[in-house]
């Protein structure tokens, strides 16, 4: 038979490799293992359960909730019997939840626990359409007598009889899927707008997962950590297809926070970030070690140029000279393998980031660690369409096209790619397809070029870019990348336009640090509101600005700066889901603050709207002040 | 909620410190799965009551019943082992030892050694070990403690110490549980977390709740019946409703005053 589809693929490693081990969870502090028989049995009544239920080939189901065997058994259970499956991210809100399962019209969602439940159960007048909610962790909900809840297990126990029933129907089923069938629908985070479903098919999803295994060479000896959420593409490619391609073990962490500490129990050899967890190990760190002991600081700061030193060496492809060697051994003894043990790394043999761009200072401190920390580039539309190879590593670049992927620049400098990866068009939105899907190439609508090595340097989205009224253009988000590596800058919006002079910024501190800072320097604050205004920390504020300033042609660099008085959150459209900021969003809702960024006030009296958790509201009154910075 | 049966029951406790009258001829009944809140001003003798209860005071006159056995005037140690389990407003943990090992030092009282397998170890006291650590990593899990099961008690913030302390009363596999001010000192957002722990271990095992709180909101929303103290003696008892417009709790809690 043709092993064309991911259910099939783990059947194989049911038939061949029944004993050997497949995932790993912690649970009641002691990592459980399941093989592959446990897998592919987890998921033959699983899906045995769904079609007792009533799901039929090409019905959608929808999987909200944290990394866990049960989501990667559930995706797969609903694909064996011809499902497509619809990721939803977990801090997803109910309205984002009810348009994702409505637009993809789910029949059935998987849950996992009381918090994800209760999300369904508040909408589920609106999704009429889903007809049985199933969770996997049972805690709380045991006196809840919603008739359209039901839990995993018994869903399990529904399959066993239903097998007793109709004995060789999952192999039926099995063989019936074809590498063209849906697999996925992955909604993208949607910077703009709504969220689109790009349709992805097991074929699709199978080439993606083999580019990474030849380039990478997953095996089964290697150890990967699943943390990035299963609803991204990415996950998609490399937790569930890639480790079942390659037979690499998925473990799986207690919880969200146990991370770090989980990913040093297991030594995770092939790991996957994105830059924004990246970016906050390496604040943690500089964090930490302002509060470590005297000599730890000693060794931090002896030691960590070396690291650099050596990692800038090996980036531009050179080899460190017999006396840089023997520093760096010291180096790596007396620290650098401690850092790297205690944040989990030591095991580390490709460590990738993608999602948005990641700042080259980033990069450069895992290397500067030895941990070859690479960038991935690619879309849900398209899956990976660049990384970097071993031995050509380069911060400010998205690597090589993978073999196959053909990518080309624009007349407007727009990256074009096509590919046999590429996805079949967006869920019942055959306009959008047309415009991004032009003579078999997808528009990504990023702004780059290509090198003279073949590297794919992405820039910014061709929608961010933004021309002074001079004329000239700048890359905005290329500035916030750079703004927020300090570890004062939590967030950064980098403001111009064409009616406007120069670039001003709207910073957000970040309060761990800032408040550690402020403490340190007996400034005494009371709220995030308070500390933002605060003139010392403006102060700080306008030397990192200044800072960044320096690495800016001169037209680009921010010449004015305010310091936001309350966090951007998600949960007030302020940012998307994956933590991009929505740019218009923001600029609209802050008008006001960018006016007097262009005019000549000192300080904006504000009232801003909070909407917590729970839905409430609340105003918060204060003035903002405007500040200017020197950028001769 | 319905009447249920009678899990403990109270009489006429009496109890003075010197001059100073801490209850006065109090008594009420717990049912056997409900949420009872005992609640009061400061000094209303909410704690002394739960330390009678739990065998820390002798109260010098009335009758305690547990399970219709008289257990007024016990020993601490032997009203814990009856089944009666407590948390304490002054948290009573072991502040040098991990959470693992607060946890699972409760659980001595479950665990019954003969001299000679515990010096074997493996065998029977290995099995047994393993026994009592599972129960334990139930109850991390349950608290959600994970992040925090290696760590000393004594470093933790005071949250998290309330919680563990809730997680040693668990451990006990009692068949009732005292908590003394489980949310005094928290957040919003830590009071809604703990209120929501309190249901889901009710929810779960069935097991009588009393529960002695400062903050009326929460007492409110979680608790089935209130018993209300004021200067020693019972001032009120009923629903949360009945409880909301009572003039006498009123009274106490804002001052005569208010009306």
């Amino acid at each position: 038979m043709d092993i064309d589809t991911i259910p099939k693929l783990l059947y194989e490693n049911y038939c061949k490799h029944p004993d050997k081990v497949a995932q790993r969870e912690k649970r009641f502090g002691i990592w459980n293992e399941f093989t592959w028989r446990d897998y592919f049995e987890h998921v033959k009544y699983f899906s045995l359960g769904l079609l007792a239920l009533g799901l039929r080939r090409g019905d959608k189901i929808s999987i909200i909730g944290e990394n866990k065997p049960e989501w990667f058994r559930a995706e797969v259970a609903a694909q064996a019997i011809g499902g497509v499956v619809v990721g939803i991210y977990t801090d997803a809100g109910p309205q984002e939840a009810m348009y994702l399962i409505t637009h993809s019209d789910s029949r059935v969602v998987v849950a996992h626990d009381q918090e994800q439940v209760d999300k369904i159960l508040q909408i589920k007048e609106q999704v009429p359409l889903v007809e049985k909610t199933i969770y996997w962790d049972p805690r709380g909900l045991w006196n809840y007598t919603e008739p359209k809840l039901m839990s995993y297990d018994e869903v399990l126990a529904l399959g066993r009889k239903y097998e007793a029933e109709h004995p060789g129907i999952f192999e039926e089923e099995l063989q019936k899927g074809k590498g063209n069938d849906l697999a996925v629908i992955s909604y993208t985070s949607g910077t703009t707008g709504l969220p689109k479903g790009a349709m992805v098919s097991h074929r699709q999803l199978i080439e993606l997962a083999k580019l990474g295994r030849d380039l990478d060479d997953w095996t089964e000896k290697d150890e990967y950590v699943s943390f990035v959420p299963p609803a991204w593409i990415t996950e998609q490619c490399i937790g569930i297809t890639g480790c079942i391609l390659s037979r690499m073990k998925a473990s799986f962490a207690e919880s969200p926070e146990m991370i770090q500490e989980n990913i040093r129990e297991i030594g995770a050899s092939v790991l996957f970030y994105g830059p924004r967890n990246w970016e906050s190990v390496v604040r943690a760190v500089k964090a930490k070690m302002t509060d470590a002991h005297p000599f730890k600081r000693f060794l931090y700061n002896l030691f960590l140029p070396v690291g650099y030193k050596i990692g800038d060496i090996r980036l531009s492809n050179k080899q460190p000279n017999t006396l840089w060697r023997f520093v760096y051994f010291v180096a790596y003894w007396a620290l650098l393998r401690q850092l790297r043990d205690k944040l989990g790394l030591l095991k580390v043999r490709t460590a990738y980031t993608a999602g948005s761009a990641i700042s080259p200072d980033i990069l450069r401190f895992f290397h500067a660690m030895g941990v070859s920390l690479k960038n991935m580039y690619g879309a849900s539309e398209i899956g990976t369409v660049s990384t970097h190879t071993y031995d050509d590593i380069r911060p400010e670049t998205a690597g090589f096209p993978l073999e196959g992927i053909a990518v080309k620049i624009s007349d407007e400098s727009e990256i074009l790619v096509k590919s046999t990866t590429l996805f079949d068009g967006y869920y019942k939105d055959e306009e959008e397809t047309r415009k991004k899907l032009r003579d078999g190439w997808y528009h990504t609508g990023d702004f780059g070029h290509i090198d003279k090595s073949g590297h794919v340097i992405v820039m910014d989205r061709m929608d961010d870019l933004r021309s002074l009224a001079s004329g000239q253009k700048f890359s905005p988000q290329y500035t916030e990348i750079r703004l927020r590596f300090s570890p004062y800058i939590k967030e950064a919006i980098v403001v111009g336009g064409e009616e406007r002079e120069y670039v001003t910024a709207i910073i957000n501190i970040e309060l761990a640090n800032v408040g550690r800072w402020a403490e340190r320097k007996r400034i005494s604050y009371t709220t995030f509101s308070d500390l933002s205004q605060k003139e010392q920390v403006l102060e700080l504020i306008a030397e990192e600005v200044m800072r960044v300033n320096r690495t800016l042609p001169e037209w680009a660099r921010v010449k004015k700066f305010a310091s936001l008085n309350k966090e951007l959150d998600a949960d007030e459209a302020e940012m998307t889901r994956t933590r991009k900021l929505r740019r218009t969003f923001v600029e609209e809702k802050y008008s006001d603050l960018i006016q007097a960024l262009y005019s000549d006030v000192s300080e904006l009296p504000m009232e801003s709207e909070v909407v917590y958790r729970d839905g409430r509201r609340a105003k918060i009154k204060t003035g903002i002040r405007i500040n200017t910075v020197e950028t001769g | 909620m319905s009447a249920g049966d009678i899990k403990l029951k109270v009489e006429s406790v009496s109890l003075a410190f010197g001059g100073v009258q801490a209850l006065a001829d109090v008594s009420f009944e717990v049912r056997d799965a409900e949420i009872l809140a005992i609640i009061g001003p400061n000094g209303a003798g909410k704690t002394c009551l739960l330390n009678c209860i739990s065998g820390f005071y002798k109260p010098q006159k009335g009758e305690i019943y547990y399970e219709n056995r008289k257990i007024t005037g016990l020993a601490p140690y032997k009203i814990a082992s009856s089944g009666i389990a407590r948390t304490f407003q002054n948290i009573q943990l072991y502040s040098g030892m991990t959470t693992v090992d607060n946890l699972m030092a409760a659980r001595h009282i479950q665990i019954k050694p003969f001299l000679l397998s515990s010096a074997i170890y493996f065998g029977p006291a290995h099995r047994r070990e393993i026994q009592h650590r599972r129960a334990v990593e139930d109850i991390i899990d349950f608290l959600e403690l994970e992040s925090i099961r290696k760590k000393v008690v004594g470093m933790l913030p005071y949250g998290q110490r309330k919680k563990v302390d809730l997680g040693r009363a668990l451990a006990l596999e009692s068949e009732m549980l005292l908590l003394d001010e489980p949310m005094a000192g928290m957040n919003y957002e830590e009071k809604e977390d703990m209120a929501r722990y309190i249901l889901d271990i009710f929810d779960l095992r069935k097991i009588p709740i009393v529960l002695v709180e400062h903050d009326m909101s929460v007492v409110m929303d979680i608790s089935d019946r209130i018993a209300v103290l004021d200067f020693g003696r019972k001032i009120a008892e009923g629903t949360p409703e009945e409880i909301k417009v009572n003039p006498a709790v009123i009274s106490a809690y804002l001052g005569d005053s208010a009306f």
